[in-house]
């Protein structure tokens, strides 16, 4: 444009400064006339560069049309392919065989790790714990079938990594209002197990006295399970109905809460769980199992028999903005029967034995008092509870106890904590001095 | 002079374009899983009372709408959600995130 502009105004001066020439040229004599001539020679010599400009712009502005529409397209082309990256970094970041929402595969990785220190006045050495890292896999088609699987991975003692399957189950939803599940799930006694011992929920390190490893508290079981959710007006009831393989005859005679691979006998264990939720916040729970157990085989002139095991128990939650109050309570009974203390031992006869373990459990987020960006993270928690077991020295002596936590937990996020805290444990055998732990550790949920 | 106005004018359009494709992959998205507006309320209402009783809430922004999916149908069984309101709490949470 501008240099069309300057050709134009170039020619019209030349004609200016022409015309005045030329007219005095005519008035005057010849002899300026080839002066002119010449003058006009070379004008038309300017003149011709200046054309010759003028194409070589047109050229030039003609190219930079042409690199432009090249930039556009070129442009175009780069959007198809971010678009294209874009799907394909979200496919990769949560694959599936097609995009989002129309695959009917999906998968998910979750899981969490914790990691800590015990310091200790019992017996045993101040520790850092290994922690555990558990990850978790989920399968899912459509919306038939959720397969769930989560290992457990520790260090032992030794150092050596344990490995462990805590559940590995298939959800079959057949209803609305009923799931199937078979496989090796976690125990739907009570709250404890099934919904807040991964260390990113528990609010303190390790579990109430009863409720972990040698304990009354259920771990896992293989079986089948129906399950679900049915509403009632505002309120909902929920049920849990398994048969799984059930408990063994363990450690000193205890009874041993664990999924075995395979039964120790043709009586199934049947477990369930009512829940009954009033109002979102409130949930109150009753719980049963009951199982037959087998003795140990062993020496000696008695053979093993099989014990009865009933168990039953209670449990309520109540979580409101800052507020989680948990209660809970077991008791199982195990006839007495003839067993081994361990396979190849003598065969004797075991007394009943009775497992009763309660906890109550208080936290409260300081985001209920304050908006302060620290302080709103903090959680104050106290848990109060007892293990008491009756018709064997052994375990008594471990493990009965009434047992304090006080903890404070900083929430880094909604699933990661860090926590530190005080347990002191009061055991109930007589001459068994009473132990104070110091524990803190780090928590992720993901 | 008008020709090159013109050019102008088509290169304005051309980088309108251009915005408006690299804003079409999420907008597309959204309209083949347009939320039902009623379904998204009702799943924000079962997500404060339900997702918050065994332990803190996450935000809808953690997640990818897949990875909601299969959490919140794994919560279904862990909770014993009825199945419809785990669908409303999906719908939401995809419409938050
Ligand atoms: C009955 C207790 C309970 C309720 C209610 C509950 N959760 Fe969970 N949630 C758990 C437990 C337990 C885990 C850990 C599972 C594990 O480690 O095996 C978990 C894990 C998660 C995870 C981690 C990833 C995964 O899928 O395991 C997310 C995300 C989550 N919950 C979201 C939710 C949402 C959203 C809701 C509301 C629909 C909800 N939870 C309601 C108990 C619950």
């Amino acid at each position: 444009m501008n240099t069309k502009k300057y050709l134009l105004r170039t020619a019209f001066a030349g004609s200016l400064m022409l015309f005045p020439t030329l007219a005095f040229g005519q008035t005057t004599n010849n002899v300026s006339i080839e002066a002119l001539l010449q003058r006009i020679e070379q004008m038309e010599q300017e003149l011709s560069g200046l054309k010759a400009q003028v194409k070589q712009a047109n050229s030039k502005a003609d190219s930079a049309n042409q690199n432009a529409a090249a930039a556009i397209e070129k442009a175009e082309t780069a959007t198809q392919e971010a678009k294209t990256a874009k799907q394909e970094a979200v496919r990769t970041a949560s694959p599936s065989t097609t995009n989002n929402n129309g695959s009917d595969t999906k998968w998910h990785l979750a899981g969490y790790a914790d990691a800590g220190l015990v310091i200790t006045d019992g017996d045993g050495q101040d520790t850092f714990t290994s922690g555990k890292f558990n990850p978790m896999f989920h399968f899912q088609y459509k919306d038939l079938v959720l397969f769930e699987g989560e290992l457990e991975f520790t260090t032992d003692s030794e150092g050596k990594t344990d490995v462990e399957l805590e559940y590995s189950q298939f959800d079959i939803f057949l209803h609305d209002n009923a799931t199937l599940v078979v496989g090796k799930y976690l125990s739907p006694v009570g709250q404890f197990q099934e919904r807040l011992h991964p260390s990113w929920i528990n609010k303190i390190q390790g579990a109430p006295a009863g409720f972990a490893h040698d304990g009354v508290q259920p771990a896992n079981d293989i079986g089948a399970q129906l399950r679900g959710g049915i509403p009632l007006g505002s309120a909902v009831l929920t049920y849990v109905l398994a048969v799984g393989n059930g408990p063994r005859i363990g450690h000193e005679g205890g009874i041993e809460l664990e999924a075995s691979g395979n039964d120790d006998n043709n009586n199934k264990a049947v477990t369930g769980r009512i829940g009954f939720l009033p109002i979102a916040n409130l949930e109150i729970g009753a719980s049963f199992l009951t199982a037959k157990a087998d003795g140990i085989d062993g020496m000696g002139v008695f053979t093993p028999s099989n014990a009865d095991f009933f168990l039953w128990g209670v449990d309520g939650a109540f979580t409101r903005g800052p507020w989680d109050a948990r209660f809970e309570y077991l008791n199982g009974e195990r006839d007495s029967l003839f067993s081994a203390h361990e396979p190849g031992g003598d065969v004797e006869l075991l007394p009943m034995m009775e497992l009763e373990a309660w906890y109550t459990q208080l936290a409260y987020r300081l985001s209920g008092v304050t908006e302060h960006p620290v302080l709103r993270n903090f959680e104050p928690v106290v848990r109060y509870g007892e293990f008491i077991i009756v018709g064997s020295d052994e375990l008594r002596e471990e493990n009965a106890q009434k047992r304090l936590n006080v903890g404070l937990n900083y929430w880094l996020a909604p699933s990661i904590v860090a926590k530190g805290g005080v347990e002191w444990r009061n055991f109930k055998v007589v001459g068994i001095s009473s132990e104070t732990l110091y524990q803190f550790q780090f928590a992720y949920g993901f | 002079m008008t020709n090159r106005l013109c050019n102008n004018k088509s290169y304005v359009w051309a980088l309108a374009t251009v915005f408006m494709l690299l804003a079409t992959p999420s907008f597309a998205a959204d309209q083949t899983s347009k939320p039902d507006p009623a379904q998204t309320a009702r799943g924000a209402k079962a997500w404060a009372a339900n997702c918050a009783r065994c332990h803190n809430m996450r935000s809808p922004k953690e997640l990818t709408d897949e990875e909601w999916a299969i959490s919140v149908t794994h919560m279904r069984v862990r909770a014993n959600l009825p199945g419809n309101v785990a669908d409303d709490i999906i719908a939401f949470l995809k419409a938050s995130n």
